[in-house]
């Protein structure tokens, strides 16, 4: 019973994951950009979380996401305004790759300078120890709003990809950046949006990942690692694989801490790892 | 050729230079110079691979922390002087180097980064469980009683010295050489490339390796100098950071960049932790916001923006394209696959 209770959790967990991964699987769809910086984004806006908790101690601290959304967004707006697009047509794919790493290096290290490196996490009350008892099985009410808005938010995504004027304007960009131009398309400004939309969705991981487990500068590594190999466990592009991905993940995670309860990320790092052997190209097999 | 004899000459009075070093400077100034040419030897290994066969690695602190605890393992077990052991640790690296390319050539770009990263996480992780090495508290080496310690700095000096030497002299020497030719093709088009016959593969899989053997030894040599061992100081990401912005700020997939940006990277850490009194993540801010406007500004770094406007060049590994009759290109050619 204690296994199935482990594995509904991981699963809860991976929900989580997704959300991680969603934002970086993004931005490389439409403009084959890793973006290195994404976890140390996701951990600023957990500490703007926690400031603004901090600042205004009477508001629910999960209400701190909107803020901390529209934040995320402005600045990610910005920073693909000011830097990445500078690099995202350079004809060596490298470069994108070291720039953000720079600035994934500036980002950190600004942190500990101004936050200090003391661990952090986001205080929500009653609502982090809430549980639901189904069948004997103890179950996180927290971990479960998680994994429904994950699941929400990724169908929202579909949506606006699929459906709406924006998300034709992103696929056709995404496919033939020379192209879109001829329809009065500037593929600049479409990757300043994506950029903005990716960081947003990394503030809300963010935020509920600081709810879940403490934080510190440092975490922005650990929080890209697990992005990326929720999106490559997904196969590259497929959104609902990054789900999944990030589900397998969250498993492996929490089997791990019961196998051996200091083992942190390494048995999602050995999953990865192995599946990276055994398939490369995913879980679902892709489709850009 | 006249460059030769002037490279060739050149050489020997750096290495009469790095000889006669420790008699003049004193200790402080003597373990700061050992550390330049040890990150030196680190970055001109991180370019091998970047600049010269394409491959970014995020990881590249596993060969270094492969190295440093083969030295530090071996030399325990053997109880000899570390320093004649020190050929273990460029082999362990290597053959861990040689392993791991067959899972991790499969991606490319990003990926093969991130993975290389992800693999050094893993092997963190074991090494601060594993209790033979010290786990995270970590191990001192255990023969440092053999070791004679008014020779110690110099000894250690020479030795980051001859591998820092040796290690540009023998890059300059491979990358002349057919095979740099055919490495250098490959990045600049793996398609042409692959056309006239250069088996990529292959090229990346020797740079690979041998990058990873000279950061193993390098590596080695640093925590030697330490006489201790921590897997969080071993395992820190941040070597890969220093390696990469030494490499970006300098010139990426030149000889003389990684060398201009060790200059930077040691001058800016001494000025703005020194007279500045800034703390080291105010430093690591600096360096990374000379590499972002570096990268903004001129993408192949420094070194060669600098080396287009004075017109010198060192020690140049490029080759001009043959201005002369289509006879004597087809002569060239046939002389070059011939070597």
């Amino acid at each position: 019973m204690i296994w199935v209770e482990t594995l509904i959790n991981g699963a809860l967990l991976g929900g989580l994951y997704g959300l991680l991964g969603i934002g970086l699987a993004l931005v490389f769809g439409v403009m084959r950009v890793v973006n290195i910086a994404h976890g140390e984004f996701m951990v600023l806006s957990a500490f703007c979380a926690v400031l603004l908790a901090n600042l205004f101690p009477s508001v629910p601290p999960l209400l701190m996401l909107v803020p901390v959304i529209a934040l995320s967004f402005v600045v990610g707006w910005l920073y693909q305004a000011l830097i990445v697009n500078r690099v995202v047509t350079s004809p060596d794919p490298l470069s994108p790759l070291l720039l953000t790493f720079g600035v994934s290096v500036i980002l950190r290290n600004v942190m500990v300078e101004m936050f200090g490196a003391d661990v952090r996490s986001l205080q929500v009350g009653e609502l982090s120890r809430a549980s639901l008892e189904i069948g004997g099985l103890n179950i996180g009410i927290m971990p479960l709003l998680t994994l429904v808005l994950a699941a929400l938010l990724f169908m929202a995504l579909q949506l606006i990809l699929r459906r709406t004027e924006f998300g034709r304007i992103v696929r056709a960009t995404a496919d033939r950046r020379d192209i879109v131009r001829l329809s009065g398309v500037k593929p600049d400004r479409v990757y300043n949006y994506v950029m903005g939309l990716s960081l947003a969705l990394g503030a809300i991981g963010g935020v509920l990942l600081a709810v879940r487990s403490s934080f510190t500068p440092f975490s922005g590594a650990e929080r890209l690692l697990i992005a990326f190999e929720v999106v490559v466990l997904g196969g590259l592009g497929s959104f609902w694989g990054a789900l999944l991905g990030g589900i397998a993940l969250g498993m492996a995670q929490l089997i791990g801490l019961k196998i051996d309860p200091n083992a942190g990320l390494l048995y999602a790092h050995l999953l990865f790892f192995i599946m990276l052997l055994i398939r490369p190209s995913g879980l679902v097999s892709s489709r850009a | 050729m006249p460059t030769r004899t002037i490279l060739a000459f050149s050489g020997l009075v750096l290495a009469a230079v790095v000889a006669g070093a420790p008699f003049v400077l004193n200790e402080g100034v003597l373990r700061l110079a050992t550390e330049c040419l040890l990150v030196l030897t680190m970055a001109q290994m991180w370019n091998l691979l970047a600049g010269y066969a394409g491959l970014v690695s995020l990881g590249h602190q596993v060969f270094i922390a492969f190295g440093a605890y083969a030295l530090f393992l071996t030399s325990g077990w053997l109880e000899v002087t570390p320093i004649w052991v020190l050929p273990v640790a460029p082999l362990v690296a290597a053959i861990v180097a040689a392993i791991i390319a067959f899972p991790l050539f499969r991606l490319r770009d990003a990926y093969f980064s991130i993975a290389m990263w992800v693999f050094a996480e893993i092997v963190g992780a074991f090494t601060m469980k594993s209790q033979a090495v010290g786990g995270t508290s970590g191990m001192p080496l255990a023969t440092s009683k053999l070791i004679d310690f008014d020779w110690f700095e110099p000894t250690m000096f020479w030795l980051a010295g001859a591998l820092a030497l040796g290690t540009i002299a023998a890059l300059y020497r491979l990358m002349t050489s057919s095979f740099g030719l055919g490495l250098m093709s490959v990045r600049d088009n793996d398609l042409a490339a692959m056309s006239l016959g250069v088996d990529v593969r292959h090229n990346r899989f020797v740079a690979f390796v041998l990058s990873a053997a000279g950061c193993g030894l390098a590596g080695a040599l640093s925590f030697m100098g330490n006489l201790f061992i921590a897997p969080l100081a071993a395992f820190d990401v941040n070597w890969s950071v220093y390696m990469m912005f030494i490499v970006i700020i300098g010139g990426i997939g030149t000889l003389e960049g990684p060398i201009l940006g060790v200059i930077i990277f040691f001058g800016l850490r001494e000025l703005m932790t020194g007279p500045l009194g800034l703390s080291g993540g105010w430093y690591l801010v600096g360096l990374g916001l000379i590499a972002v406007i570096v990268m903004m500004v001129a993408p192949r770094g420094i070194w060669p923006a600098l080396r287009d406007r004075i017109g010198v060049r060192l020690l140049d590994v490029q080759r001009a394209a043959p201005r002369s009759s289509p006879a004597t290109v087809a002569s060239t050619v046939s002389e070059r696959s011939a070597v």
